[in-house]
């Protein structure tokens, strides 16, 4: 199997892109009595990655492209993993202003750490306190990194 | 040969036991805040600051220098063992010293890095004694063209960047480019593809960017395997070999005059010439090909010009009371706090404090190179830790880092953006590289051309005309055509895309 069909897709993708950014720039004002306007440098700048998108799908399609790297696919639990990297980021934004930083990151390690590598009770435990409580600890008693709190002073 | 004098007189102030140890408590607490990542040098400084309230003004500020030059180099060492950047100007280390740490060479990449920093800085500091005002003046002729022309220097370099395909390394320059317009217009102040969006008012935050880009593509990637074995090979040894040393000599001396020149230049920041000096090193190299697997010029000269711009960088600060980056702002701020005015009478008004800050800059280097090498044993058993739980670990210091730049759990979000960016352009192999470095240089390269064109009332001859600025542009035309040529060579029957 050869990397075709993704730089194709990729390709692909970024000529929508050049596409919307172009469509988009043309809302704002191109040029002004003093010169360029906020939208000559992205109409140009789109018009530069459409082109490049162009010769990308061109070549993908016509010349021979390297072979697929034998990770370039993962397995099953492989995407699983990287989802739960995904899910937790995205409940930390989500939740750190309501739960407040220790909660949301006590709830976010454990939860990683049961995804990524199942390690021990022991030592999910002092990660777990050390990464949310020690780290609010140190980060904002110690160096006044202000960091988001809610209820309890949690 | 006042200079020397005055300097001397400063080195018998900065050498009594107190100072020291407040450049040593200075030295450890810049190179702990600069290994966590996302906290770089002008929040670890502006952090520290409050720890320097009520001393007198020479400890403060010999703390607080020795603060900023310790987090310039704390930096490095995530960069180099997890490929998470302490600090934004860390993030090209990554590329060959996360590859060395692979190999089990972290140890040796990290003590290059040590004595490239020691070399860069201490010749930066020599520079602010010898030849401050008078390059601080030739720096002062940088308008609008000659900025405009320096950063197409930079943005030419851009194809040294490229890896195995031109196309897909202009790609990400392009998109660096476009990240870059997000935000208000610098010059007429509209909103440009914020889509209505508070929080995009200022762009995305170079931070957060590469945080996502390098951290947390590279802990996604590696959450894939089952084992999760990143660190395959047994560290070898700490210390660099006969042959390393040699070849970072010449990047280390590069390095230097990279970082040097670009301190000099107000607004630059502390990323272009770490950068610069990257991509100078895989064009000098005779293996450009090595370059992504580990090759210790890749550490040596982007690392050098990392220190030696942070030193270089006071110089403008000093004699002209300009702060060329945001680190060096806060500097300035804590000068002030303690009733020292930077600009061109700090020398009459304050010589005696000038100059002993000074000396203290040279004993900080060295400093800064003891505590560090022995401490890289320490700092590389990090790497014993199971990466299931350094993984998580990191990813809880980058919410923190990045978090903490503006109090918004939208830079959380912008991280997390990048990072599946970052994991689909290392599926693609896409390089990064270009990516970051257009989007640090389009803006300034942007404002440099529109305010060039304002002051001529729109003739684009003024960036031709003027000399400084011609000379620039040249050079970059003439880096243009030779590394494209060179590009379409090296693929010339080949076929990537």
């Amino acid at each position: 199997m050869s990397m075709k069909r993704p730089y194709q897709i990729t390709g692909v993708v970024f000529l929508i892109l050049a596409a919307f950014i172009a469509w988009e720039s043309l809302e704002l004002q191109f040029y002004s009595y003093i010169g360029p306007g906020p939208g000559f440098f992205p109409f140009w700048l789109a018009l530069v990655l459409g082109t490049l998108a162009v010769l990308m799908i061109l070549q993908a399609t016509f010349r021979r492209t390297d072979p697929m790297p034998a990770d370039f696919f993962a397995s099953r639990a492989g995407y699983l993993r990287v989802g739960a990297i995904v899910l937790a980021l995205t409940a930390t934004t989500a939740l750190m202003k309501v739960l407040g930083f220790q909660l949301t990151m006590l709830g976010i390690i454990i939860f990683l750490l049961f995804a990524l590598g199942r390690p021990s009770l022991v030592v999910t435990l002092l990660v777990s306190v050390a990464g949310s409580f020690g780290c609010f600890y140190l980060f904002n008693r110690l160096l006044r990194v202000p960091l988001p709190t809610a209820f309890f002073g949690f | 040969m006042e200079s020397l004098q005055l300097l001397l007189d400063g080195f018998g102030t900065a050498l009594q036991p107190t100072y020291l140890l407040y450049a040593l408590v200075g030295c450890t607490l810049g190179t702990l805040i600069g290994v966590l990542p996302g906290i770089g040098p002008a929040a670890g400084t502006a952090m520290l600051i409050p720890a320097t309230v009520g001393m007198n003004p020479t400890p403060a500020i010999i703390m607080l220098a020795a603060i900023y030059y310790g987090a310039m180099y704390g930096g490095t060492i995530t960069s180099v063992l997890i490929n998470t950047p302490g600090e934004a100007a860390s993030a090209i280390t990554c590329l060959e010293g996360y590859q060395m740490a692979r190999k089990g060479r972290g140890g040796a990449a990290l003590a290059i890095s040590a004595i490239g920093s020691f070399i860069g800085g201490t010749i930066a500091t020599m520079g602010l004694v010898l030849v401050a005002l008078p390059l601080t003046r030739f720096a002062l002729k940088f308008g609008p063209p000659e900025f405009f022309a320096l950063m197409l220097v930079g943005l030419s370099l851009v194809t040294g960047l490229a890896g195995r395909s031109l196309i897909r390394a202009l790609l990400s320059a392009v998109l660096g480019l476009l990240i870059a317009q997000i935000g208000i217009d610098l010059v007429l102040g509209a909103p440009r593809f914020t889509f209505g969006q508070m929080e995009l008012l200022d762009g995305f935050g170079i931070v957060p960017v590469v945080m996502g880009l390098f951290g947390i593509a590279e802990i996604m990637i590696n959450a894939e395997s089952p084992s999760q074995n990143v660190f395959t090979t047994k560290m070898t040894t700490l210390i660099p070999t006969r042959k390393d040393l040699k070849d970072s000599a010449l990047p280390i001396a590069r390095g230097t005059g990279v970082g040097f020149l670009l301190g000099l230049i107000p607004g630059v920041g502390a990323i272009v010439p770490t950068f610069m000096s990257y991509a100078v090193e895989k064009r000098m190299s005779k293996t450009p090909e090595r370059f992504g697997t580990g090759m210790i010029a890749g550490v040596a000269g982007p690392e050098t010009a990392n220190n030696a711009y942070a030193n270089a960088a006071l110089i403008p600060l000093f004699t002209l009371g300009i702060p060329g980056s945001p680190t060096t702002a806060v500097m300035m701020g804590a000068l002030m706090m303690n009733g020292v005015f930077p600009g061109p009478t700090l020398f009459q008004e304050h010589g005696h404090l000038v100059w002993t800050v000074i000396a203290s800059l040279y004993i900080g280097n060295i400093m800064l190179l003891i505590l560090n090498l022995p401490l890289i044993p320490m700092w590389v058993a990090i790497l014993k830790i199971p990466y299931s739980v350094l993984s998580v670990l990191v990813l809880v210091f980058c919410v923190i880092g990045v978090y903490s730049l503006n109090n918004s759990v939208f830079d959380i979000g912008v991280t997390l953006g990048f990072g599946l960016l970052g994991y689909a352009f290392r599926k693609l192999d896409i390089p990064l590289a270009p990516l970051v470095l257009t989007m640090i240089l389009g803006p300034l390269m942007e404002t440099g051309l529109r305010q060039s064109l304002e002051m001529s009332q729109g003739d684009i001859s003024i960036l031709f005309t003027r000399p400084l600025s011609g000379t620039l542009l040249v050079i970059a035309l003439l880096v243009i055509a030779t590394s494209t040529f060179r590009a379409f060579s090296a693929v010339k029957g080949e076929t990537q895309v």
